[in-house]
């Protein structure tokens, strides 16, 4: 297990050099916030009411926050598998003593933890600009930094998934693309899950999209326990469908690398 | 006027052989196109579901969001469908690929800008143009007024594009600054203008010219107000002079070999 | 008759500046110290130097991308730098690092293109675009996409391009860089054909030796911004172009090799670096030799460095006219 975890810290390490991309970051998570600030406080405003959706205005515009560095920490994740596979590299690889989902596993969320504390903390200090401090209660903490990995471990399953498909597909590229977008919509990134039409938020709830980017960014700004055991109970499950699907896929991938000779 | 069809004519050559690049690579560029539809889809499902629940924010319905990305998108399309180098001219100047331009028998700028077509920006284009038909049903003289207003829309892109881009004259990290702004310009004129007041809505008159996108031209569909339209043509124009006056300031200092610039 | 090219005194200097942490500091580089030189029209000149003397910036300036310092300089009577667009009618530019040739798509593609921009007359066009497909022999692949040609038919092709629309002068940089032996010397052909029939004056730059001996009748050398050398190539091939090294490895040590006009340079067990002197023995004479003396793994002919020439003009002052006599023909 160590070796994953010094494969990440390497990985983290070298991102460290890439300073500079915190300055623009920060201008674009500003611009963002601002225009949901504006947005929402005129909603707000225009409604008359106090909170939307249950959330107050704080507390929406520290959901989108979290949303936000969450969506913008993503790594190339489907990418990189993509090229491994047609490059022949991943054949390579696989005389290396890793296992070779583990080590993307590892590499790519080492970088996504650590563009996502770049990211939040950009983002916190523009929400504390704009709203103040987040209400929430100090539970909240907690139950979000155990919802956060599993998040980025489903949403790291499903990509890589899609990047495996680069075995059989001759571009993964228009799929990544679709895949993220939904996440986008149905995951609640930019509004969430609650101000959706009744009709929809029974499916939306089962999908995966919510577990990954609507649970722990609601959690954060309302720590509801309900909600939280349902996540771990959901994100688990999806998880482990979605890590038998890898290895069910995975093995019958390598057959095919073994037998056309990689 | 000579001059005019002159570089019309040359505008023409250049589409013409743009497109055929694209379709060198027939499935990328269609793929291309697609991933910017769906791009921009994402953001209507978006605001269907907002105005399904909030029906009226500050007078604006859904029809009025739906025109707005409308023009920004066909206008930012139309752009870069024909002078696709906007995006690319930090990078050019950088490279000192300005050479190539200087030695042809035309005029720098118009003829730099239309060496490439942005294959995304196909998509821009046409989904504009179809979202428009599909959600709001225009009559003929609204359509035709949305087909102006998207022109104007495009000259202002333009405009902008080769302003922050021509920063690269005058110092180095032009290249990730203009993405910013153009970003910022995008970002803010695909929302509301009501939303912002104050201060901001300055701004987005002046430095970041978004109110020419999302405003006034919303406004003049609107209501076919002619006023409204004008002034966004104005707009347009001033940011393109803008642009031009900087480009060719920034291109003085360039031909007196004074870009020279190294890190120690 | 005006000259095709005429240079007086041109100065250029570029002003540097450097980031030394948060303190910039200037300098100032002189790239072109003061060239004076003038080429008739109907001319083939190499403009030869090292990396670095100011070449490229020259043309720069000729072509109108540059304004000088100080000086003048005339090309077809336009002064370049003020007089861009107009000048640009009449001159062909093919520098090594730019393409003209749109990538993905056929030559062909990007005549028709080059006819609008210069707003060449369809039967003009037509008829030039013909001749040059058939003198450079394009036919085969004017209608492959430019990146599936071997940089020696995109060459041919881009020389082409630069030609299309009947320039009066073409300024060549560096064109047969990174070409193989065979491509180099036909587009070496071409050129100095399209010279020779066109009345075209070429103004070529080069690192190359053979570029020098092959086009051009007249060579001016520069080298620190400055003009070294402005003579004709017979003479200065007499005087400094006349060696030639090559390079042989045996399998087992040869027999000795005494040849009058043949210097060994290096000599390490059986690899050998010999200095030829061309002028004073055949190199057909000196490879049978080679040859002869056992059995040859490897052999390379290569000219000097040119740096190593410069360095030779340098240092022997150049002939005078008396001893001209032999050389009238060039190769």
């Amino acid at each position: 297990m160590s070796k994953y975890f010094y494969i990440a810290l390497t990985s983290i390490r070298s991102k460290l050099a890439y300073v500079g991309e915190i300055g623009s970051k920060t201008i674009f998570l500003f611009v963002i916030l601002y225009i949901f600030l504006c947005l929402w406080k005129v909603t707000y405003t225009e409604t008359n009411q106090n909170a939307l959706g249950g959330l107050t205005l704080n507390q929406m515009l520290w959901y989108l926050v979290v949303t936000e560095s969450m969506i913008l920490s993503l790594p190339p994740i489907a990418t990189v598998v993509d090229q491994d596979v047609r490059t022949g590299s991943l054949a390579t690889q696989l005389v290396r003593p890793l296992s070779y989902p583990l080590s993307v596993f590892a590499n790519t969320t080492g970088e996504r933890c650590l563009s996502f504390a770049i990211n939040f903390f950009a983002g916190s200090l523009i929400a504390c600009l704009f709203v103040g401090m987040p209400d929430l209660q100090l539970h909240n903490i907690p139950m979000f930094l155990l919802l956060l990995p599993l998040s980025f471990a489903l949403d790291f399953s499903i990509y890589f998934l899609i990047g495996l498909s680069a075995f059989w597909l001759e571009d993964t590229t228009g799929i990544t693309l679709i895949y993220s977008r939904l996440t986008m919509i149905l995951g609640g990134m930019l509004i969430p899950l609650e101000l959706f039409p009744d009709s929809w938020q029974q499916i939306l709830r089962v999908l995966p999209f919510s577990a990954i980017v609507y649970g722990p960014a609601r959690t954060f700004v309302t720590g509801d326990f309900h909600l939280f055991f349902y996540l771990i109970a959901q994100q688990l499950v999806a998880i482990f469908i979605f890590a038998f699907l890898i290895h069910v896929v995975y093995t019958t991938a390598l057959k095919r690398v073994f037998s056309h000779g990689g | 006027m000579n001059m005019l069809s002159s570089y019309m004519k040359l505008a023409a050559a250049y589409t013409s052989i743009n497109f055929k690049s694209l379709l060198a690579y027939r499935g990328a560029f269609i793929s291309q196109m697609v991933a910017m539809f769906i791009n921009d889809s994402v953001w209507i499902a978006f605001w269907c579901l907002f105005f399904t629940r909030f029906p009226v924010v500050k007078g604006w319905g859904v029809n009025d969001v739906i025109t707005l990305w409308a023009i920004a998108a066909s206008g930012f399309g139309l752009a870069h469908v024909f002078m696709g180098n906007a995006l690319a001219l930090p990078g050019i100047i950088m490279r000192g690929e300005l050479d190539s331009w200087l030695l042809y028998p035309r005029a720098v700028l118009p003829h730099l800008l239309l060496g490439k077509s942005s294959a995304s920006a196909w998509g821009d284009a046409l989904f504009g143009v179809v979202v428009y038909l599909l959600f709001v049903k225009p009559d003929l003289p609204h359509f035709i007024l949305f087909l102006l207003l998207i022109c104007s829309v495009a000259v202002l892109f333009i405009g902008f594009s080769v302003f922050t881009g021509s920063l690269a004259f005058f110092f180095g990290s032009a290249e990730s600054v203009s993405v910013q702004l153009r970003f910022a310009l995008i970002t803010f004129s695909t929302y509301p203008s009501p939303i912002f007041q104050g201060f901001v809505k300055v701004l987005l008159f002046t430095l970041i010219p978004a109110m020419f996108v999302s405003h006034l031209p919303v406004s003049a569909l609107r209501n076919m107000s002619l006023v409204d339209a004008a002034y966004s043509f104005a707009g347009a124009i001033g940011v393109l002079a803008m642009g031009v006056a900087t480009f060719y300031f920034g291109l003085r200092r360039y031909e007196s070999g004074n870009l020279m610039e190294m890190r120690g | 008759m005006e000259n095709a090219v005429s240079v007086n005194q041109l100065v250029k200097n570029f002003v540097l500046k450097k980031r030394e942490g948060m303190r910039w500091t200037s300098s100032e580089t002189t790239a072109v110290d003061g060239i004076t030189l003038s080429i008739e029209k109907g001319q083939s000149v190499a403009f030869i130097g090292p990396n670095g003397a100011g070449k490229s910036t020259t043309i720069k300036m000729l072509t109108g991308i540059l304004h000088p310092t100080s000086g003048d300089a005339t090309v077809l009577g336009c002064i370049p730098w003020k007089e861009r667009t107009r000048l640009a009618r009449r001159i062909g530019v093919v520098f090594g690092q730019r393409s003209q040739l749109w990538y993905h798509l056929p030559p062909r593609d990007t005549f028709e293109l080059l006819s609008k921009i210069y707003e060449i007359e369809r039967e003009v066009f037509q008829t030039r675009r013909d001749m040059l497909i058939e003198r450079f022999q394009l036919g085969e692949f004017l209608d492959t996409p430019v990146r599936k040609l071997s940089l020696g038919q995109r060459m041919r092709a881009e020389v082409a391009c630069s030609l299309l629309h009947g320039p009066e002068v073409i300024f060549l940089d560096e064109p047969t860089i990174g070409l193989d032996v065979i491509a180099r010397q036909e587009l070496r052909d071409l050129i100095s054909e399209w010279n020779r029939e066109n009345g075209v004056t070429v103004f070529l730059t080069s690192h190359d030796a053979g570029d020098i001996q092959h086009v051009a009748k007249r060579v001016i050398v520069i080298n620190h911004g400055k003009v070294v050398l402005d003579d004709r190539v017979s003479r200065v091939r007499r005087q400094y172009l006349r060696e030639k090294v090559l390079s042989v490895k045996y399998a087992d040590t040869p027999q000795s090799i005494e040849l009058v006009g043949v210097k060994t340079l290096i000599e390490s067990g059986h690899a050998f670096k010999f200095e030829v002197d061309t002028l004073a023995v055949p190199i057909e004479r000196v490879m049978s030799e080679i040859m002869r003396a056992g059995s040859v793994v490897d052999i390379t002919i290569e000219d000097p460095p040119l740096e190593e020439v410069i360095a030779h003009i340098y240092s022997t002052p150049p002939e005078s006219d008396e001893e001209e006599g032999e050389e009238e023909t060039d190769v």
